[in-house]
């Protein structure tokens, strides 16, 4: 399943300079996990210590994940992932 | 109609209906009550650097004009403070009308599709909401005065929680 991840282009620098990249995965979990491997460290910088949802607001096709099922939310090929620091959403 | 006052930390795009008092939060000629605010008002959210938001606005002040977007904020600078360094610009509607507003952006480029709700915003600025609690932090408070913040934080918001029939009202900001 292959999504579209954007970030805004603060965040650029997580990405290698991009703002957007792709990744694959049958969750929100797995595609962030295949995210780490080729950036190591996001997974770090989007979940807190407890490995939960919560340092960053994270959209699957415009909803923020945490009112779906988090990182267990079922992604579909063609999705879109967007991600952005927590303080835009006040 | 644009409204740039350096008094406030926000630069609006109203209708100029609302200038004149009319509410914003109306949702098929009628004004929102709290309990429909909190379950259906919210925005999508756009990032970037100031002179590109400018431009964003003066192509989506006319949307506004025609009330085909309720109302739109941006910041005037990167609220560095809440750890974030480029700008965000708030625009705002009804879920129910969201999607003909996300293809009004799409029109202009804007890829990134991220939806807030007004109720997850306010939860954020409760006392102990995680944006609150930050903000105060970079501002330095004592104790004592967080401890006010926290108070008046509290009756503003728990008041629109508290009151679901009242028509809902905007602050100054």
């Amino acid at each position: 399943m292959a999504v579209i991840v954007r970030v805004p282009g603060s965040l650029k620098d997580w990405f290698g300079g991009s703002d957007e990249v792709s990744c694959e995965g049958k969750t929100l979990g797995e595609c962030i996990d295949r995210i780490d491997r080729e950036f190591p460290g996001i997974r770090d910088r989007l979940l807190n210590e407890d490995g939960e949802i919560g340092a960053i607001l994270i959209f699957l096709n415009g909803e923020n994940v945490t009112k779906l099922e988090g990182l267990a939310t079922s992604i579909s090929d063609g999705d879109e992932i967007g991600i952005i620091p927590f303080a835009a959403g006040g | 109609m644009i409204i740039d006052d350096p008094r406030s930390k926000f630069v609006f795009i109203y209708h100029p209906l609302v200038l004149m008092g009319r509410s914003y939060t109306v949702y098929q000629g009628k004004e929102m009550t709290n309990a429909e605010v909190l379950e259906y008002w919210g925005k999508w959210l756009v990032l970037g650097e100031r002179p590109w938001l400018d431009e964003l606005a003066e192509k989506l002040d006319p949307y506004v004009e025609r009330k085909e977007i309720p109302v739109i904020k941006y910041d005037r600078l990167p609220p560095l403070n809440l750890g974030l360094d480029e700008c965000v610009m708030m625009v705002y509607c009804d879920r129910r009308n969201r999607d003909d507003v996300w293809k009004i952006l799409t029109q202009f480029g804007i890829k990134m599709k991220a939806w807030v709700t007004e109720r997850e915003t306010m939860e954020m600025w409760l006392p102990g909401g995680i944006l609150l609690e930050r903000w105060m932090a970079s501002e330095d408070y004592d104790e004592a005065t967080r401890e006010a913040v926290r108070e008046d934080a509290g009756k503003r918001l728990n008041h629109i929680f508290d009151h679901p029939e009242e028509i809902y009202k905007t602050w100054e900001q």
